[in-house]
Parts: C-alpha cells; sequence; structure tokens
C-alpha cells in the first residue's frame, strides 16, 4: 500500500470511527436477543397450579430435599389448605411471592437487557427484578426484599465473542416465601442463597432456560431445577396489567383467612370457622 | 486497483461494525439514568397549587359534584376516594405523581417507567413509530406511544412526547379524590425532557383530556435525580401498608393489632351472614 494510499485509509477509517466511538455506548449485539414476551412453558400432563419444579405436580409430588422441619410445614399446610385453609401460602392477601418463586413465572416476563442492570419485569402480584451487570460487590447496608438483591455477570460461553449466558446471584431476602402454592416453605431466617444460569435453548431461540439453585436452611442440599420460558411469537404482544387487589377474593383479618363473596360479604373460607371479632364496633354484637 | 481493494475492505469492515454498533445508539437519547424523585414534597396533580380545591380543577358540575362528596368523606374521617386504599395502583396521570422513586430505562423500541407504588408499575411508552393497536388490553397505566423530539437541533434526541390512552378505573387525579370520569375515555399527552440549565432536574408537562373535565387540564411536574450512583429502590408493598380494608361496598380502618374498626361514626359491622356460628 503506497504513503497516499495509507493517509486516505487513515482518513476514513478516522471519519468512520468518530461515530463507532458514540455508537459503542452500548452495543446490544453483544448480548443475546432476549426480547419480547416470555411465559412459563406447560408441560403436558403436569396439572393443577404450577409446582416450583415445572416438570412435577406442585406439593410432595416435588420431592423437594426438605428438612423434617420443613416437611411437616409443608403437610400441615396442605392439611390446612384440604379443610379451606390458606396454609403456609402468603401470597393469597397479594404479598409478592419473592425469589425464587417468582421466576415461575405466573405472568408474562420481560428482559430489559441495559449496560448496568437487567430489568426482570414480570406481571404477576408484585415481582419485577433488577440485576446489576456492573461489576458491584454485595451491598453492607441493603433492606432485605421479598425479591431480594441480584448481582449478575454475563458468560461468553461458546467463545463466539458474544454473550450467552447470564449467572446470577441473588441474596439479601425476607419472608414470608413459600416455593409453590402448596406453603412449601424456605426457612423463616431469609438466609436463601438462589443461583442462576439463564441463557436461550440451544436448539431453539424461543425458549429460554433458567437453571436454578435455592441454598435455603429449609433444604438438605441445594435444590436445582430447571425452568423454561417460551416466547410469544407476537412481534407486538399484547402485554396485560395484573392487580393482583382487584377482584381478590380473599382478606385477611387478624391471620385469619376469610373469602369475600359476589356481593362483597365476607364468608369463611373452612368448616366451622367463627366470624372475625368485631369488638370496635358498637353494634357487633346485636 | 490492489490498493483501492484494500482500502474498499476496510471501509466495508468498518461500515459493518458501525451497522452492528449502531443497533441501539444511546448516544442519541438524553441521559435519564438513575433514581428519579418529586421535586416537590406536596403531591397534589398540580404541585404549584394548594391540595383539594386548591388545585382548581376544571371539573364539570357533576364530577364537582361528586369531588365535593369525596372531601366530604375525607372531613368525616373515611380516607379519600383514592384507588390505593384498596391496593388499587393510582394509574396515569396521578402515577406520575411518582409516590416512590422512579426509574426510566430508555431502550430501541419503547421508554419504560417503573415506579414502585402499590403496583410495581412499568409505563411501556412504545417509541418504534407504532399506531395505536385494534387490541390492547385496558389497564390503569393505560397504553402509551411515543416520540423521540430534538428540539434544538443538536443532533440528539431532548424531549420525549407522548400519548397515551386505553385505561380501566377508578382512577383519581390525587389523594384528595379528584376524579377522572368513569368512562375511563381519558387521553394524555405528556412532554417529558431534561431542565436545560440543571440536568439533574427532569420536567413532565402532562396535559390530560376527560369527560370529568370542562377543558384539558395542564400541570408540570418535576423530578430530582438521586446524587447516589447506586441507589437503593424500595420495596412498596401496598398490603403490608395498609390501615383499610375494603369489604362489600364500605371501607374499614385496621388498627395496628389488626382489628377492624369503622371509619366513620356508626358505621356498621360487615356482615357475618353467612357465619353459622355468629347467627346463634
Amino acid at each position: 500500500m503506497t504513503h497516499r494510499a495509507l493517509i486516505a485509509t487513515a482518513a476514513l477509517a478516522a471519519a468512520l470511527m468518530l461515530p463507532l466511538a458514540a455508537a459503542q455506548a452500548f452495543d446490544e449485539s453483544k448480548y443475546p436477543d432476549w426480547s419480547g414476551a416470555w411465559r412459563r412453558i406447560a408441560v403436558p400432563g403436569v396439572t393443577g397450579q404450577p409446582g416450583y419444579d415445572q416438570t412435577k405436580r406442585l406439593g410432595r409430588a416435588q420431592q423437594a430435599p426438605l428438612t423434617a422441619e420443613a416437611t411437616a410445614i409443608m403437610e400441615a399446610s396442605i392439611a390446612d389448605q384440604a379443610k379451606g385453609g390458606q396454609g403456609n401460602y402468603p401470597t393469597y392477601t397479594c404479598l409478592s411471592p419473592g425469589m425464587p418463586r417468582i421466576m415461575t413465572p405466573y405472568g408474562m416476563m420481560e428482559m430489559l437487557i441495559t449496560p448496568d442492570t437487567i430489568h426482570v419485569l414480570l406481571e404477576h402480584v408484585h415481582d419485577s427484578r433488577r440485576i446489576y451487570t456492573d461489576g458491584r460487590d454485595w451491598p453492607t447496608n441493603v433492606t432485605p426484599t421479598l425479591q431480594g438483591y441480584s448481582i449478575g455477570k454475563w458468560l461468553d460461553t461458546d467463545g463466539d465473542g458474544r454473550y450467552d449466558t447470564l449467572e446470577v446471584e441473588t441474596r439479601n431476602m425476607r419472608g414470608p416465601r413459600a416455593f409453590d402454592a402448596s406453603g412449601m416453605p424456605l426457612h423463616a431466617d431469609n438466609k436463601t442463597i438462589v443461583k442462576e444460569r439463564i441463557r436461550l435453548d440451544p436448539a431453539n431461540p424461543n425458549v429460554m432456560l433458567n437453571e436454578i439453585t435455592t441454598i435455603d436452611s429449609s433444604l438438605t442440599r441445594p435444590w436445582t431445577v430447571t425452568k423454561r420460558y417460551g416466547r410469544d411469537p407476537k412481534e407486538n404482544p399484547i402485554w396485560t396489567e395484573e392487580n393482583c387487589a382487584e377482584g381478590n377474593g380473599h382478606v385477611e383479618i387478624r391471620g385469619q383467612g376469610y373469602f369475600l363473596s359476589a356481593e362483597g360479604d365476607l364468608m369463611p373460607s373452612r368448616k366451622g370457622q367463627e366470624p372475625p371479632d368485631l369488638r370496635y364496633f358498637t353494634e357487633a354484637g346485636k | 486497483m490492489h490498493r483501492w481493494n484494500s482500502i474498499t475492505l476496510q471501509v466495508i469492515a468498518l461500515t459493518m461494525m458501525i451497522g452492528t454498533a449502531q443497533a441501539f445508539d444511546d448516544s442519541l437519547y438524553p441521559d435519564l439514568k438513575g433514581q428519579w424523585t418529586r421535586a416537590t414534597p406536596d403531591a397534589s396533580f398540580d404541585p404549584s397549587k394548594p391540595p383539594g380545591r386548591g388545585q382548581q380543577a376544571p371539573l364539570t358540575a357533576e364530577y364537582q359534584a361528586i369531588f365535593e362528596a369525596n372531601l366530604r368523606e375525607r372531613e368525616a374521617g373515611v380516607p379519600p376516594t383514592w384507588p390505593g386504599r384498596t391496593c388499587l395502583p393510582p394509574g396515569m396521570p396521578a402515577m406520575m405523581t411518582a409516590f416512590q422513586p422512579m426509574e426510566i430505562i430508555v431502550m430501541p423500541r419503547a421508554t419504560f417507567i417503573r415506579i414502585d407504588y402499590i403496583r410495581e408499575s412499568r409505563r411501556r411508552i412504545f417509541t418504534d413509530g407504532r399506531t395505536w393497536p385494534k387490541e390492547v388490553e385496558p389497564g390503569f397505566d393505560g397504553y402509551s406511544i411515543g416520540k423521540w423530539i430534538d428540539e434544538d437541533g443538536d443532533g440528539k434526541f431532548d424531549v420525549l412526547e407522548t400519548e397515551t390512552r386505553y385505561f380501566s378505573g377508578p382512577r383519581a387525579f390525587d389523594l384528595s379524590g379528584i376524579p377522572l370520569h368513569e368512562d375511563n375515555e381519558t387521553v394524555i399527552k405528556e412532554r417529558i425532557y431534561l431542565d436545560k440549565a440543571d440536568k439533574n432536574l427532569l420536567h413532565d408537562e402532562i396535559t390530560v383530556t376527560d369527560n370529568a373535565l370542562t377543558r384539558p387540564w395542564t400541570v408540570k411536574k418535576s423530578y430530582r435525580r438521586s446524587a447516589d450512583a447506586r441507589p437503593e429502590w424500595p420495596e412498596y408493598l401496598c398490603v403490608e401498608r395498609s390501615e383499610t380494608m375494603r369489604i362489600g361496598n364500605e371501607t374499614y380502618l385496621v388498627n395496628k393489632e389488626g382489628y377492624l374498626m369503622p371509619s366513620k361514626k356508626g358505621q356498621k359491622p360487615p356482615s357475618v351472614q353467612y357465619f353459622p356460628v355468629a347467627e346463634r
């Protein structure tokens, strides 16, 4: 290449590099395409409310490695639910399921990838998350939440120059939380650690895999399940808005769950349940 | 010939790199990152005016009467007519009062606004050039279409103009209970932009057209950016904070011990007709 050609090339490169520098502020081509609406993939033959391990029915069929204490809590919850109660199922009052159960997920899910945060938007009770990917360390003073505090790291596992896997660790949770609607408990000490590996299925880019490992004092060993989510084929999916309080047929008064009739009257949720204590109403005893 | 082939290849290579990198050039958009909180302490819909009647909302006679009734209920001790008392979200436009910290996420096809207050709202403001869809699920947050504008011609967008339609209700403008019409045919236009003199101050000019109003009502809200680059995002779960409970058509107070209490003088207790024990 002649000197003149080199100058021309350098000039062209410089001119082109200017907009390139600006454009590289966030190069989304380095990240996997997780755009769109995602939903839990139903497993044929697995009926009823979704279990935490979506390949099995909820409750006992999950064969979760529960401690004896946690098993007793779950059995008591199932027994209470058999009588019409809610058992160890805090979500019925519109409390968020928290991690790891929110990743079941119950409604539509959207993932927004930004340079420093993954926003996991979950349409359910109150389930959305932030996963920080900016290299931060665990904060020393953070208020625990049901969703917990999540730090993630992008990996290029196949070495093709693009990230394909998001590794996430979540801590700093509070309770009460359960794995599923049967009331299978996470421990009240809330020392849960949840590790996730989220990636697209190599065989189908419209299927997302989330391998979730939960370490919790209610478990005898770490419990790993793989959840599968399917992408809505519509380019512009219809996003629904879920408001748990809207049409919720449950209320809780002093720790007791009650149903609301279609007319809005209180109803017992189990046989023989007494009405709530209405001592502050002067006409209550009439 | 060989020389120009080499140059051409390099140009092509660079162009390809740019083509890839320009998939989303966020340098074209204003920096709206961070945590934004309401710049004024008062949470009235128009932050420049006193709350309640002082808002001078241009209500129709019918909706002024509803508002006056709401104020009387409030004076009598009942929480105001505000969807939040039953843990329903405020929806648009009240959610833009930012009762809790706000995050704005600018993405290629949409700008998202996250505010965790009662509902962990995530407004999707679609900026992909779409028109109003034929099939929409109405919601408290509505359906928003936006357009980025380069007003000062500097090659960067500086204003997000939005229009929001397709609502569900009930909704009120603020905690005093200024109502929006129950037909939910509200149309809301916004202009969202950073203050020219202070990049940590954000403005939202909101114009509401609603059948509860005699004319469009325009207010300007402002938000201050947190100096903390890694702020904590509080979790707001209404069910844990609510001091009221809705049973049937009545709202009751819940005291610290969890007992139901009347919210107004002479309020009857909820019916317990479905409890056999109580009927004995």
